[in-house]
C-alpha cells in the first residue's frame, strides 16, 4: 500500500488559456479509498493519467509512497507503474485471441515475472472473480465477465495502488455492482490504495473519500477528515 | 510472447498473407533471375566442354558455335574439304572430325559425323552399338527413338524441312547415354551417308533428288587422306596440347577458314548477355525497392493498427524490450516466411523454365543454390531486421496516453 501526495499539480495544453488540471493539494493515506467524480471534461481522465504516470504534468508533483513519479522519465514511469499500479479501464483492453487466464498473465509474462506461484494465483483470482473457465477466449465472454478478467489482471501482482477509470460505465447495473464489490473487497484484502474515477453514484457512494472536479479544480472534498 | 504473436497473426491473417506473398514474389523474382542466369552459364559451359577447337568457313564465330555445339538450325557457309585432310594429318592434332548438318527427323537434327567424334565426346552407349555402315545411325539420349527404329530424314534443318529423302532409311543401332547437351536430341549418322545422300564427294553431277550415291550396305571409310572431300560446315578438332590448340587457332583463323574456342566465344556471348542480365537484375532490384517501400508502408500500418494494443501493453507495464520484441518478432516472422517462400518459388520457377529449355534444346540447365547464396539470404534478412526495427522502436516512441487513445 502506498500513500498519495499531490502538490501544485497543473496540466496545461498549448492553445488553451486555462489549465486542464489545477490541483493545489490532494493527499490520501496508504490503503485509503478515493472516488473522483465530475462532469465530462472536468479533468478526471487527466488526473488518472497523472496519478498513474501515464503522462507527465506541466508543473507540480505527484508522489506515491515517497516516490515522485512526476519527475521520472517515460521508461522509468512505465517500470514504476508495472511494479506498483493495477489498472482497470472502462473498455477493458483485453487481448482477443488469448484466453482469460492468458490475458490475466500477459503483463506478468512480458515482464518475465510469471512464476509458478503467479500462474497459480491467476487461476485462483479468476475463480474468485467468478470465472469458472479460465481457458475460455476473452472475445466470447460477456462484458461483465470481461471487466472481471481485467480486475483479476490488475490485482495479479498485488499492486500497492489500484486505479479504476470508469470501471462500471459500460456495464449493466448488476454487472457494475459485481465489479464494484470485487474492486473494494480485493483492495481491502490486499491493503491496496484504491482510486476510483467514476460518475456512477452507486460506486462513488461506497468510497470513504469523495472528490469532485470541475474545470480541472477540486470543488468538493468529502470525507477527508475521516 | 509467441502465443501473443500467433494469435495476433491469426486475427489479422489476411493482411499477414498479403505481406508474406508480397515479400515472396519480390524474392522469387530476384532468385529466379540469378538461378536462371547461373544455369544458362553452367549448362552451356558443360555443353561446350568437349568442344576444344572448331574450324569452320570464315564468318561469324557465334553462329559457328551455336550451330555446332548447340545444333542450332541455321545454314553455315562451307569450308574446303581439304581442310579436314590437312588437320587430320597435322602432328599437333589428336583427332579431327567433320560435322555435317542439313537433315532432320521430326525437329530432331540429323548430324553426320565420325565414329571417333562419338567415341570421344559421348559418355558411351546406354544400349546398342556404334554405326558401322551407311544406313546405320546412333540416337541421342533425349530422342524418341529406340534401337531397331527406322527413320526417314527430311532435307532441311530442324523446323524448316522441305522434302523427304524418300528412299533413304536409317536404322537406329545404338542409343547414347545422356550428356546434358544439345547433342542428346540429335540422330548421329555417318558423314559418308550424308555426303552420299546429297550426291557430294563424288565426281558425277550433283542431283539432290537422286540418291544413287547412298548405299545402305556400304562400309564406312573414315580415312580421307587421299579422297576428294566436299565442302564442310564445321570440323571439331582435338589438339594434343593447349599450346597446340593456340597454334592451330592462329593457323586457321584467316580466310577462307576460321578457328574458334567455343569457351571463348561463349564468354564473349555472356558479356553481351551480361547487359541483358544487368537489365533483368535492375528490374529485379526495382521490384525489390518497390516491395521494400510497400513493406515500410505495411509495417507502418501494422503498428498503426496496433497502437491501442501497444498502448495498453505499456499501460499494464510491459517493458520496452518486450514491446520491441513483440513488434519486431511479428514483422520478422512475416518477412522470414516470405523470404523462405520466395526462395522456394524462385527455385520452382527456375526449375520449370530450365526443364522447358531442356525439352526444347537438349541442354540441361543446372538449377541449384551455391553456398554464396546463403550470404544473400543473410543480407536480405539483415536488411529486414533493420527495417522491422524502425516500427518496433517507434512503437515505444509515443506517449502511452496517446497510444491508448488511438
Amino acid at each position: 500500500m502506498l500513500a498519495l501526495s499531490v502538490a501544485d499539480l497543473s496540466v496545461a495544453y498549448p492553445g488553451l488559456a486555462e489549465p486542464a488540471l489545477d490541483v493545489a493539494a490532494l493527499d490520501l493515506g496508504a490503503g485509503g479509498c478515493l472516488a473522483v467524480t465530475g462532469a465530462s471534461g472536468s479533468g478526471k481522465s487527466t488526473l488518472v493519467n497523472m496519478l498513474t504516470g501515464l503522462a507527465r504534468p506541466s508543473g507540480g508533483r505527484v508522489a506515491w509512497g515517497g516516490v515522485e513519479i512526476s519527475a521520472l522519465g517515460e521508461a522509468a514511469r512505465d517500470r514504476w507503474r508495472a511494479a506498483n499500479v493495477g489498472l482497470v479501464m472502462q473498455d477493458f483492453h483485453l487481448f482477443p485471441g488469448l484466453s482469460a487466464v492468458e490475458n490475466v498473465l500477459l503483463p506478468a509474462r512480458l515482464a518475465r515475472a510469471a512464476s509458478v506461484a503467479v500462474r497459480t494465483r491467476a487461476h485462483e483470482l479468476l475463480a474468485e472473480v467468478g470465472l469458472s473457465r479460465p481457458e475460455q477466449p476473452v472475445e466470447t465472454l460477456s462484458r461483465g465477465e470481461m471487466q472481471r478478467v481485467a480486475v483479476a489482471r490488475a490485482v495479479l501482482r498485488e499492486p500497492g495502488v489500484i486505479v479504476a477509470d470508469e470501471p462500471t460505465a459500460s456495464l449493466d447495473a448488476a454487472s457494475g455492482a459485481a465489479v464494484a464489490d470485487l474492486l473494494l473487497s480485493l483492495a481491502a484484502r490486499l491493503g491496496s490504495t484504491l482510486v476510483l474515477v467514476s460518475h456512477d453514484p452507486r460506486l462513488i457512494g461506497r468510497a470513504s473519500r469523495r472528490v469532485t472536479l470541475a474545470g480541472g479544480r477540486i470543488v468538493s472534498d468529502e470525507g477527508a477528515a475521516r | 510472447m509467441i502465443r501473443f504473436i500467433l494469435s495476433d497473426l491469426r486475427r489479422m491473417w489476411a493482411g499477414a498473407l498479403v505481406v508474406v506473398l508480397l515479400v515472396a514474389l519480390a524474392v522469387a523474382l530476384g532468385v529466379a533471375v540469378t538461378l536462371q542466369e547461373r544455369g544458362l552459364r553452367l549448362g552451356s559451359a558443360r555443353a561446350a566442354d568437349k568442344f576444344d577447337l572448331i574450324v569452320g568457313a570464315a564468318g561469324g564465330p557465334t553462329q559457328l558455335v551455336l550451330s555446332s555445339v548447340f545444333l542450332q538450325a541455321a545454314p553455315l557457309p562451307l569450308l574446303p574439304g581439304e581442310t579436314l585432310q590437312k588437320l587430320s594429318s597435322d602432328p599437333r592434332v589428336k583427332w579431327a572430325a567433320p560435322i555435317g548438318f542439313g537433315d532432320s527427323v521430326r525437329d530432331q537434327p540429323v548430324v553426320g559425323t565420325t565414329t571417333t567424334l562419338i567415341a570421344e565426346t559421348a559418355k558411351g552407349f546406354a544400349d546398342g552399338r556404334m554405326f558401322a555402315q551407311e544406313d546405320e545411325a546412333v540416337a541421342g539420349a533425349a530422342t524418341d527413338l529406340a534401337i531397331g527404329a527406322t527413320v526417314v530424314p527430311m532435307h532441311g534443318l530442324a523446323g524448316e524441312s522441305t522434302h523427304q529423302h524418300a528412299d533413304v532409311r536409317y536404322r537406329i543401332v545404338g542409343k547414347l547415354k545422356p550428356t546434358s547437351t544439345a547433342w542428346d536430341r540429335a540422330i548421329l549418322v555417318p558423314i559418308q551417308a550424308v555426303w552420299h545422300i546429297h550426291g557430294l564427294g563424288e565426281h558425277d553431277a550433283h542431283d539432290e533428288h537422286d540418291h544413287h550415291g547412298f548405299d545402305a550396305d556400304a562400309a564406312l571409310h573414315e580415312d580421307w587422306s587421299d579422297a576428294e572431300l566436299p565442302g564442310l560446315p564445321a570440323i571439331l578438332v582435338k589438339p594434343k596440347t593447349i599450346a597446340d590448340a593456340y597454334k592451330l587457332r592462329q593457323d586457321y583463323r584467316a580466310a577462307p577458314t576460321q578457328a574458334v574456342f567455343p569457351a571463348e566465344v561463349l564468354t564473349a556471348l555472356y558479356a553481351t548477355m551480361g547487359d541483358a542480365r544487368a537489365v533483368l537484375a535492375a528490374i529485379a532490384i526495382g521490384a525489390q525497392v518497390l516491395v521494400a517501400a510497400a513493406l515500410i508502408l505495411v509495417t507502418v500500418v501494422h503498428v498503426g493498427q496496433r497502437r491501442r494494443q501497444i498502448g495498453a501493453l505499456r499501460a499494464f507495464g510491459a517493458p520496452r524490450g518486450a514491446v520491441f520484441a513483440l513488434v519486431w518478432g511479428e514483422l520478422m516472422a512475416l518477412i522470414g516466411a516470405g523470404v523462405a517462400l520466395g526462395y522456394a518459388l524462385g527455385w520452382g520457377v527456375s526449375a520449370a523454365l530450365g526443364a522447358g529449355f531442356t525439352a526444347k534444346n537438349g541442354v540441361v540447365l543446372p538449377v541449384g543454390f551455391v553456398p554464396e547464396d546463403g550470404i544473400g539470404v543473410l543480407a536480405l534478412l539483415g536488411f529486414a531486421a533493420l527495417l522491422a526495427a524502425v516500427p518496433a522502436w517507434r512503437a515505444y516512441a509515443e506517449p502511452t496516453v496517446d497510444a491508448l487513445r488511438a
